[in-house]
């Protein structure tokens, strides 16, 4: 059951196709997000948001228009039919080449994420309750540190969509979803200041909230920090065996896998803004970028993820794709546009953030291979080491070569065994030092949440990455300065 | 059609004997972007939409929303629950009756009807830009070209009606040259063709100044930084100045008060509502209190938190103006400028050192002590006895925000109006030397 009648997309794709466009395409889209705010324990505020439209994308003389409505009527969605046609068809003439996009096997399809327990269960009352218990859990949880700031955020989000195009899709989905954010600020009067941030979010019901154990992570995550932040050493100046957590490799393998493989930065659609990528067409399938541990996939069918989708934006099935395959550029992420460009299929990475936002090229749940060794296996014949845990400052060149993670819980390795806190170790690396450097990779695969930012105008759409405990030999770490 | 004042006014009829405070705010948007890719448009998007917010209280609780709707028995409709949510709530730890209205002064000279038109032919101006920077050399170019005309109402239960209607210009364009490229970037109410060209020839002409590489070492550099450069960062500061990220923990200025020294005499910051030349320029806030412009820092000392009523009454002070209902933000920036007269003139004074013309990517390791990181894109370059000896490629800023305002010495006599994906918040900012500034690069 959709929340739209079918019947006023198609006479949109239609409306277009009569006005000139060679392809049309009408995607009804609804976001609905509810949720808290907390400071120091006390409510700040209580919201909700509904953002509901559709929006259109045709082809006309070559030339690609979109253009967005929220006036549900049909003499508002021939409005925003006339207007990507007509400002589409103003700026044809500058073309050189016409747009076009690979033929696909797209059809008709419906699916909807399964929850355990309603979003509705989440009310405002009970995410306040867990936010008060959580700053209890992380002022009751320090010793000598003061806590002068803890943000609680927490909420539901429910993502209805229904894309209708020429070429015969009809793909409707719901995916409900829950996130929370904390920060906390730990304060010392000669030490400074320390904060962290943790996220959780994932795609699924009410029931997440309590698998998530937020009261067990932020009072292990705040008596590690006291200790971190108060006896925390500078790490080794020389170069040693850097084990790299999953937290950390989970955000890496995303900015520099994930993004320099979206087909659209390799060919140069988002140079202005978002950047190209080191990545140019002629290394695919042959340019060595790693060692044989360097499997970077991204998956947007895993069940239960934060980038979970079984048909793109544009109709086309998912499936897992393998950007690195065993240290070799493997397999760029490509929409129906670029994989004509490359002579290609679409392996369905089109993803709208709301009914505002054009499809364009995006990531999903991206995370490095996983292997089949402990953590103990992974560190127990380094003799002199850093175990990097967890960041917070992070980023990245615009070609995706040039990255920088400060780590925020670190600690010494010595003798094959964790030992005394690290404070601030800067691990500042290039794509291929990172990946030719990976010596080992534990069994723990670990996902992540977040939103990865990308387009123009400015798209945040959910995301998942991660990967396992990564080792690299021989590293040199820099310091705050 | 419905006007923007009409919907709120119906919203608000709708609800205001239900709640104690209730505030309907109305954006309709008719927006238009050209983005290029490898010198010819990529998509052409369009946006016809509007946007009803509403704020509700009940015995000090809050609730608000955000809707995509233009049918006031729509909003009516998602709010038939919020009575009861409230009830179970405790109220809000920020707080404030919504004030009673005050006389504000109408900003004029808003809309501008050249940017009107340029909506049904945005093809001519993109040309323009295009041009400048192949005149300079440049091979291909990337960007985006933005006219669009936004109408903000807003009524309140205490009587407040306000109504504005203004148009908006935004340009950036990269352009490349072999490996390297240049960027600049344009925001305005108005449409100035001379801008739009000024946008494609300085990006051009960073692509093309020089063909020449030059060996970085990391280190503490005298730095200058561009307009965008200092856009980016200050869109920070201006962020962080903010009653709510003080409170929530995410700003320097949680460690400092008002009248407190933060940076060297020659900073100073501005939030600038009334400055009709900038996107942001508002007569009203979201709470229905006039707007003004006002310091952020002045000379290096901070004067203003940026407060709603609410955030004021926490802190025991008034508002300035910078509601958003529970984010107080800047509206627009002005980073005010020097005495030094051209931008020649500054690499002189420069000597030995580095100019980063674009950045991106800035994150915070910490807010409260300012410590952070930003990458270079497009033109980084090396300058020796003055002259620019040539690109470094992408380099890294880490350092506090703390030190960088200390170190600020000169700046240029002339601002220019930035507004892109790095700078939010519509800026008027100079070209900026900063003293010592620590510069990274990777080991491997």
């Amino acid at each position: 059951m959709t929340s739209l009648d079918e019947g006023l997309l198609q006479w949109a794709v239609d409306k277009a196709l009569e006005a000139g466009a060679s392809y049309a395409e009408a995607r009804y889209q609804r976001d609905v997000t509810s949720g808290v705010i907390l400071r120091n324990a006390r409510t700040v505020g209580v919201g909700s948001e509904v953002r509901e439209g559709i929006g259109i994308r045709v082809i006309v003389n070559g030339s690609l228009g979109f253009a967005a409505t929220n006036t549900l009527t049909r003499e508002g969605v021939e409005r925003a039919v006339m207007a990507a046609i007509t400002r589409a068809r103003a700026t044809a003439s500058l073309r050189k080449t016409p747009i076009e996009f690979s033929d696909e096997r797209v059809g008709r399809a419906s699916y909807e994420v399964a929850v355990k327990r309603p979003l509705g269960d989440l009310t405002a009352e009970t995410l306040t309750e867990l936010g008060k218990r959580l700053t209890e859990t992380i002022n009751s949880s320090v010793k000598e540190v003061k806590v002068p700031a803890v943000m609680f955020q927490a909420g539901t989000r429910l993502q209805e969509k229904l894309v209708i195009n020429s070429d015969g899709a009809v793909i409707h989905s719901v995916v409900p979803r829950v996130t929370a954010f904390i920060n906390f600020v730990l304060a010392h009067p000669q030490k400074g200041t320390l904060q962290r941030t943790i996220e959780k979010e994932a795609s699924g019901g009410a029931e997440l909230i309590d698998s998530w154990r937020l009261e067990d992570v932020v009072s292990e995550e705040v008596r590690n920090l006291e200790k971190v932040f108060l006896e925390g050493v500078e790490p080794p100046k020389e170069p040693v065996d850097v084990v790299v957590g999953s937290e950390v490799v989970g955000l890496l393998v995303h900015e520099s896998a994930g993004h320099p493989m979206e087909a659209d930065r390799i060919l140069g659609r988002e140079a202005a803004q978002a950047g190209e990528s080191f990545v140019k067409p002629d290394m695919i399938g042959k340019y060595r970028i790693g060692t044989e541990y360097a499997t970077v996939i991204e998956d947007p069918t895993i069940p239960g993820s934060n980038g979970y989708y079984l048909f793109d934006d544009e109709g086309v099935p998912a499936r897992p794709r393998y950007l690195y395959k065993e240290g070799i550029i493997y397999e760029p992420l490509h929409n129906r546009h670029t994989a004509k460009l490359m002579g290609t299929s679409s392996n369905a990475a089109a993803r709208a953030m709301d009914y505002a936002s054009e499809p364009i090229i995006r990531m999903s749940n991206t995370y490095l291979k996983p292997g089949d060794m402990s953590f103990e296996e992974l560190i127990e014949d380094i003799k002199l080491g850093v175990f990097i845990k967890s960041y917070m400052e992070w980023n990245i060149d615009d070609m995706r070569w040039n990255q920088r993670y400060v780590g925020l819980e670190a600690y010494m390795i010595r003798n094959g065994e964790l030992a005394e806190p690290v404070r601030n170790p800067v691990l500042e690396i290039t794509t291929k030092g990172f990946y030719s450097n990976i010596v080992g990779v534990d069994k723990h695969l670990r996902f992540y949440p977040g939103t990865c930012g990308k387009g123009e105008p400015p798209q945040g759409v959910p995301v998942w990455f991660g990967g396992p405990d990564v080792r690299l030999a021989k590293i040199r770490l820099g310091v705050i300065a | 059609m419905v006007t923007a004042l009409e919907l709120a006014e119906s919203v608000l009829k709708r609800l205001e004997g239900r709640f104690d405070d209730v505030a309907v705010l109305v954006r309709q948007r008719d927006y238009v972007m050209v983005k290029l890719w490898n010198t010819e448009p990529s998509v052409t998007q369009s946006w016809i939409d509007a946007k009803v917010s509403v704020l509700v209280s009940k015995d000090g609780r809050v609730f608000s929303t955000e809707l995509s709707v233009s049918d006031p028995d729509a909003v009516d409709n998602a709010l038939r629950n919020v009575g009861e949510i409230l009830a179970k709530l405790e109220p809000s730890e920020i707080y404030a009756p919504l004030p009673e209205p005050a006389e504000f002064k109408p900003l004029e000279g808003l809309v501008d009807q050249n940017v009107l038109k340029a909506m049904e032919e945005p093809g001519k101006y993109v040309e323009v830009m295009i041009d400048a920077a192949l005149k300079e050399g440049a091979e291909r170019v990337a960007g985006t070209l933005v006219f669009g005309r936004m109408t903000k109402a807003l009524a309140t239960n205490k009587g407040f009606r306000g109504m504005e209607e203004g148009t908006e210009v935004e340009a950036y364009l990269r352009a490349f040259k072999g490996e390297f490229s240049g960027h600049w970037a344009h925001g305005s109410r108005v449409l100035d063709v001379n801008a739009l060209r000024e946008v494609g020839r300085r990006a051009g002409m960073y692509a093309t100044i020089t063909n020449s590489k030059a060996e970085f070492t990391p280190g503490k550099y005298d730095v200058i930084l561009s307009p965008l450069v200092v856009g980016n960062l200050i869109d920070t500061i201006g962020w962080m100045a903010s009653a709510m990220a003080v409170m929530m923990g995410f700003s320097m200025f949680m460690k400092v008060k008002p009248g407190d020294k933060v940076g060297s005499e020659a900073v100073t910051i501005i939030d600038a509502p009334r400055d009709t030349e900038l996107a942001e320029s508002t007569a009203f806030d979201d709470e229905g209190v006039p707007t003004k412009d006002k310091p952020i820092i002045k000379n290096g000392v901070l004067v203003n938190i940026l407060h709603n009523t609410g955030t004021a009454k926490k802190m025991g002070t008034e508002s300035t103006g910078n509601a958003g209902w529970l984010f107080p933000t800047p509206w627009n920036l002005h980073v005010a400028p020097g005495n030094v007269k051209s931008e020649e003139e500054l690499i002189s004074e420069l000597k030995n050192g580095v100019i980063i013309t674009n950045n991106w990517y800035t994150r915070l390791q910490n807010y409260v002590e300012g410590i952070f990181s930003t990458v270079s894109r497009d033109a980084a370059l090396l300058v020796k006895n003055g002259e620019i000896v040539g690109h470094l490629g992408r380099i890294r800023i880490a350092d506090r925000f703390t030190n960088l305002l200390s170190n600020w010495e000169l700046a240029t006599k002339e601002t220019h109006k930035i507004r892109w994906w790095e700078v939010e918040t519509p800026t008027k900012a100079p070209y900026a030397l900063i003293r010592q500034v620590n510069l990274t690069k990777p080991f491997i």
